[in-house]
């Protein structure tokens, strides 16, 4: 863990409506690599990421049913879910995952 | 029948499962591209493909047994009456040709069913029975049983009478059949309605394998973790996904807010028309340093920059830092670029989205590009073809296709830059003051063009005087130090020189502002370019702006409203002037950040509703000046008038 990634990390925790993040590495399967947040802890934390896991792949998925047999399929880059009382932010790439939980009413 | 609906199910649990493979493939393959952190213990997944075989393999077992279970045709091939109603084409036919609801073709189907199971079990091999057990069934009674086997039993009759038909028919009460035919109608309907619900199971089985593989959260090891922390592909990737989030974050708008809710108005929105909107500081890359020169970006307008001199306590970073900062982006800079000595003047190129110039303390100019690393792309060397003292104050001119750097050091060396090509100025103009009392070098701490201008110049000196200069020779004119006029009004170094925009109806360009550490700001009236002077002569300002109590660091024309000005001063205060309203004080006057010196003032480059402030502090201030920002039609024509009620006022304190 290098001193600028913890650096990165806690400028991202210290945002006013942040409630917790979790990075993950999209391989075989889903494994968490960090998170932080009390809403992330625990078992309630691996549900979230099963979660984010399945939201992530079933949307990649339908990206490349829509781009067929030719190579021009899509990416996910972004995937913003709000819900009645959260936000959930997801940026994937293709190995890793970092997904932000926030409360839009306090920002 | 009901065996081609068996194969078709195995035969799309087969394709799934084929899928399922493929999707394993196609993980593994992801897993082996070598940066891959080397996770995914081969023994767990190898735990998981038992247990989709040891799933679906049972099921496609359980499967099997179901169909020897109820496939009726199978268990029936001894009786040859049988033979005939299961093969029957019509009922088949019927079902296609008949009404498309599923419900009802299963229902022919089971009915189908029901009738085989009900001959062999009532006539248990005796062929007498079966006959028998044949005849009612061809009694027509059957046809009001269910509509649907109306057209069965009548083909089936065809068929059946001639062979059945020595045989005397005993009108036994077919009600007897009747029901049990019903109870085995019924009984079937529930076997077959069980069988449709396993074969949904299997179903639902085999994807919610799919899913367990997807939902399947692992637990890295140590090793694992310390691996991918060390990827420099997991800290770009940390990096690059936190921005985006970041912006995201900083956006604050709730997209589901509702506005039927209402909440307490008035507070801090309605007090003061210059509003904070936001300010930049980051403790990583420019803690202890002071802001040198803004800018905004002439492409996106969420971005500028902000350079910076060097931070006393750290000896090991770099001197000079320029920061692009984002305006979603509040808590670090969008890029970061360095420079082996103190940065003094920035600027955006107004042509490539990409380039940052800038001029340091060295002498050097260098280039950053935002695809690019922390590191100039190119910079000038030092040496005496360029600048060796300071550079202040720099100008892009010209257009898209012809354009120049301008830069200016304090030894009064003028150069003129090809942006690609930093390794040797293009012009080099030394600003020499021939007729000057004390010293000839002329130590420029400002430069302007006016605007449309690419060639004369003005330039504010450390002495406080302010003086033209051309970059050509030109018609009576030599390239140089224009020595006869002397703009003086300034007791100090001049910090700041602006031109009126080009901006309206009238033309207002030949005005300029300037500001010193004397306090004050002063306005003039540039000499004519066509009619230059041939004997010395001293220009005073037209209007001097004294309301400021400490040094005023920056003065800029407001982009868009043509008598709206800004200034910033040594005690952390922007002033807003409105030359139509009042020319004694500012119309707005706020305080910014912890009072300390503002030094670099910047409007944004679209609608000027924006200033940067760069402050001694280090921080970069954000400030949304609103409907100010917009300029009333008649607004050139007051102006006009307020320049001539000045000029006026000027020449008669000069006659006093």
């Amino acid at each position: 863990m290098t001193p600028e990634l913890e650096q990165t990390l806690t400028l991202l925790s210290s945002h006013r409506s942040f409630l917790g993040y979790i990075l993950m590495s999209r391989g075989h399967p889903y494994s968490i690599i960090r998170h932080s947040g009390a809403i992330f802890e625990g078992e309630h934390g691996r549900k979230y990421a099963r979660a984010v896991g399945k939201i992530v792949e079933s949307v990649q998925g339908s990206l490349e049913e829509l781009g067929g047999d030719g190579n021009d399929g899509d990416d996910v880059r972004f995937l913003r879910i709000r819900t009645k009382k959260h936000e959930l932010m997801i940026s994937p790439d293709d190995k890793y995952l970092l997904a932000v939980l926030h409360d839009p009413s306090t920002a | 029948m009901s065996d081609s609906v068996q194969a078709q199910r195995r035969a799309e649990i087969e394709a799934k499962k084929a899928k399922l493979a493929e999707l394993r493939a196609a993980r593994l393959g992801r897993q082996k591209s070598p940066a891959t952190p080397p996770p995914v213990a081969s023994v767990s997944r190898r735990d998981v493909d038992d247990l989709i075989n040891s799933l679906v393999g049972s099921s496609s077992r359980g499967n099997g047994i179901d169909s020897g279970d109820l496939t009726p045709s199978s268990s029936m091939p001894g009786t040859p009456a049988l033979g005939q109603p299961t093969s029957l084409p019509g009922p088949s036919g019927l079902n296609t040709s008949g009404s498309g609801r599923a419900s009802r073709q299963s229902d022919f189907a089971s009915d189908r069913g029901s009738l085989g199971t009900t001959l062999v079990h009532s006539t248990s091999g005796t062929d007498h029975v079966i006959d028998r057990v044949m005849t009612p069934r061809s009694v027509p009674d059957l046809v009001d049983v269910t509509q649907e086997l109306f057209e069965l039993p009548q083909r089936e009759r065809v068929v059946y009478n001639k062979e059945v038909q020595t045989m005397t028919t005993e009108p036994e009460s077919p009600q007897v059949y009747e029901d049990e035919i019903r109870q085995r109608v019924l009984a079937e309907r529930d076997v077959e309605a069980e069988r449709l619900a396993r074969e949904k199971e299997l179903d639902e089985e085999s994807v919610q394998l799919d899913k367990e593989i997807e939902e399947e959260i692992r637990e890295l090891s140590e090793d694992e973790l310390a691996g991918i922390y060390s990827a420099p592909e997991f800290l770009q990737f940390v990096e690059h996904s936190s921005k985006i989030v970041q912006r995201a974050l900083n956006d604050n708008y709730d997209i589901v807010r509702d506005y039927t809710i209402g909440t307490e108005t008035g507070g801090e929105d309605s007090e003061g028309r210059v509003k904070r909107v936001c300010e930049f500081s980051d403790d990583r890359y420019v803690k202890n340093r002071s802001i040198t020169a803004v800018d905004w970006s002439p492409k996106f307008p969420e971005l500028s920059v902000a350079a910076y001199n060097k931070n006393p306590a750290a000896v090991n970073e770099p001197d000079g830092i320029v920061a692009v900062w984002n305006l979603h982006l509040l808590q670090e800079p969008e890029f970061v670029f360095h420079s082996q000595s103190d940065v003094l003047s920035v600027t955006f190129s107004p042509f490539h989205s990409n380039l940052v110039f800038g001029g340091t303390y060295s002498g050097q100019i260098l280039l950053w590009d935002t695809r690019s690393k922390h590191v100039p792309v190119l910079k000038t060397p030092l040496s005496a073809a360029g600048h060796t003292h300071p550079v202040y104050s720099m100008q892009m001119v010209g257009t898209q296709n012809a354009h120049n750097l301008i830069t200016s050091s304090t030894d009064g060396m003028v150069c003129s830059w090809l942006v690609d090509m930093l390794a040797q100025p293009q012009e080099t103009l030394e600003l020499v003051h021939a007729g000057h009392s004390k010293t000839s070098e002329v130590a420029i701490t400002t430069l302007d063009f006016p605007a449309n201008e690419t060639t004369t110049f003005w330039v504010g000196t450390e002495e406080g005087n302010v003086y033209q200069a051309h970059r050509y020779d030109r018609a009576g004119a030599k390239a140089g130090l224009n020595q006869y006029d002397v703009y003086k009004g300034h007791s100090g170094p001049v910090m700041g020189l602006h031109f009126h925009p080009l901006s309206g109806p009238v033309d207002f360009s030949d005005l300029f502002l300037s500001c010193s550490v004397d306090w004050t700001v002063k306005l003039w009236r540039a000499k004519s370019l066509a009619k230059p002077s041939t004997t010395p002569q001293t220009i005073a300002p037209i209007y001097s702006f004294d309301e400021a109590d400490d040094y005023v660091y920056d003065v800029k024309w407001h982009p868009e409203h043509p008598a709206l000005f800004g200034m910033v001063d040594g005690s952390g205060k922007f002033d807003l002037w409105n030359l139509n309203t009042d020319t004694e004080v500012p119309v707005v006057s706020t305080p910014v950040g912890s009072g300390r010196a503002i030094n670099k003032l910047a409007w944004d480059r679209k609608e000027g509703r924006r200033a940067a402030l760069g402050g001694s502090d280090g921080r970069l201030y954000i400030y949304d000046i609103g409907d100010m920002a917009v300029p009333r039609d008649n607004e050139w024509n007051d102006l006009q008038k307020t320049v001539s009620s000045v000029l006026g006022g000027a020449q008669s304190n000069g006659t006093l």
